[in-house]
């Protein structure tokens, strides 16, 4: 493998600067790199240190991210890392989430140049993401959490400064989202009444995955009162169903929602599966199409669903999800009759889900068994 | 459209004002900076169709003088 020193050698690779925090930033984000946030020195033992812990040859690209179509190359990617906060051994999971995020389906090039204000969401599951604590329980998708907080940063930088998101120039949201700053959460499994996410899309539970999804912020619901399921889903299927997401407007789309343990546990007590719990929520949420404007149901319901809308008065349903089986359900957060609502882009992305393994091909189940094996 | 051109077929982007840095750079990411870019102005969501032809017409002085000079 070509060391470290080498690659930074490269004419174009590296700047030498004092190495001290405020030149060093200054630098940066005089130059555009980075969040707006201040940055951690990425000097060459901070390198090094997380680099310790890739297990692939460092300067070969894991993908192209757009619309730069830059090389995520292992050392590109441990710059920003360091650059983000990270712990060294969270560096597996960074390097996975990039590796998902190229791939074709998830749509690495509209999501990040869209005016919609949609970011990458990353859902861990599995033990590996509990044991570098990605917190999955009160605030999980708060602050507070180096793992969460950092991990979540690292890709951000990287679509900023490899992939060149650069607002104005290559992400060119309208309003944007805070949900660019870092996006990251785990699964509560323990509070989970039901399989976890990665099991649903077909990986043993011993897996440590990762799933990539081209989200909005959350949307709250809030439901103190309702006793049962049917009752949670209800307000839930009045969160999903509004006029604005994108979702909406196309025949397929997967959005997701995090239903808090509380809410979970009372929809499975009255004796809902989580396919039941989809079903439910599918038939439920939806809005009279004479809610939207005119020109919306000119221009796209007649359009996307000719035929459903073709005579279809004001009365008729507009779904906010087409099929039962594209609502992805995780259970998140702490104690509270709270649960969180995420539209997506749309029908042009979809979620990706990649488990962590071994040199050897083998599910890790330890990060020290990854960095050994 | 980086490929039609890259095979020597006469090709151009349509961009609204607001888009085209971003253009220009995707053009030269995709070893195409020669890549035509026929420039409208923003917005052009929300025209009723009338809009939508009077905008078209606008820029077909410039898609016209493009196909000229291929054919030269």
């Amino acid at each position: 493998m070509t060391s470290l020193n080498d690659l930074l050698n490269v004419p174009g690779a590296s700047v030498d600067l004092d190495d001290d925090f405020d030149t060093v930033n200054e630098y940066f984000l005089e130059r555009g790199w980075g969040d707006g946030l201040p940055l951690i020195p990425p000097t060459e033992a901070r390198i090094e240190a997380m680099l310790a812990w890739c297990d692939r040859p460092w300067e070969i690209p894991i993908g192209r991210m757009a619309p730069r179509y830059g090389e995520a190359t292992p050392l590109r990617l441990a710059v920003n890392a360091v650059m983000a906060g990270c712990q060294p051994r969270y560096f597996p999971l960074i390097m996975l989430a990039i590796e998902a995020l190229c791939e074709k389906t998830f749509n690495r090039y509209s999501i990040q140049v869209t005016t919609h204000p949609c970011a990458p969401l990353l859902v861990f599951n599995g033990p590996i993401a509990r044991e570098l604590g990605i917190n999955s329980g009160g605030n999980a998708l708060g602050p507070g959490v180096k793992a969460n907080a950092t991990i979540g940063r690292a890709i951000r930088l990287a679509l900023l400064n490899i992939g060149g998101g650069i607002p104005g120039l290559g992400d060119m949201a309208t309003v944007g989202s805070p949900a660019k700053y870092s996006y990251c959460i785990a699964e509560n499994e323990a509070k989970n009444p039901w399989e976890p996410l990665h099991v649903e899309r077909g990986f043993p539970i011993d897996a440590t995955t990762v799933t990539v999804i081209g989200a909005e912020c959350p949307h709250n619901v809030n439901d103190g009162e309702s006793q049962t399921g049917e009752g949670i889903m209800k307000t839930i299927a009045g969160t999903m169903a509004t006029t604005g997401p994108n979702d909406v407007y196309y025949p397929r789309q997967q959005p997701l929602l995090i239903l808090g343990p509380e809410h979970a546990n009372t929809i499975a007590r009255t004796g809902y599966s989580k396919a039941d719990a989809k079903r439910f929520l599918q038939q439920h949420a939806w809005l009279p199409l004479g809610k939207f404007s005119n020109e919306n149901i000119e221009r796209l319901f007649k359009v996307t669903f000719k035929e459903r809308y073709a005579n279809a008065g004001p009365d008729a349903p507009a779904y906010a999800v087409q099929n039962a089986e594209d609502i992805m359900i995780i259970v998140a957060g702490g104690i509270g009759k709270h649960s969180v609502y995420l539209p997506t882009f749309g029908g042009s992305t979809c979620p990706v889900t990649l488990p962590l393994k071994r040199r050897d091909g083998q599910l890790a189940s330890t990060i020290e068994e990854f960095h050994l094996g | 459209m980086s490929e039609l051109r890259k095979r020597g077929i006469s090709t151009a982007v349509v961009c609204s004002t607001p888009f085209m840095t971003l253009g220009r750079t995707q053009a030269r990411t995709f070893g195409v900076p020669d890549l035509p870019l026929i420039e409208i102005p923003h917005p052009f969501g929300c025209l009723n169709n009338d809009e939508v032809r009077q905008r078209a017409e606008g820029i077909l002085p410039q898609l016209m003088q493009l196909i000229k000079e291929r054919i030269q």
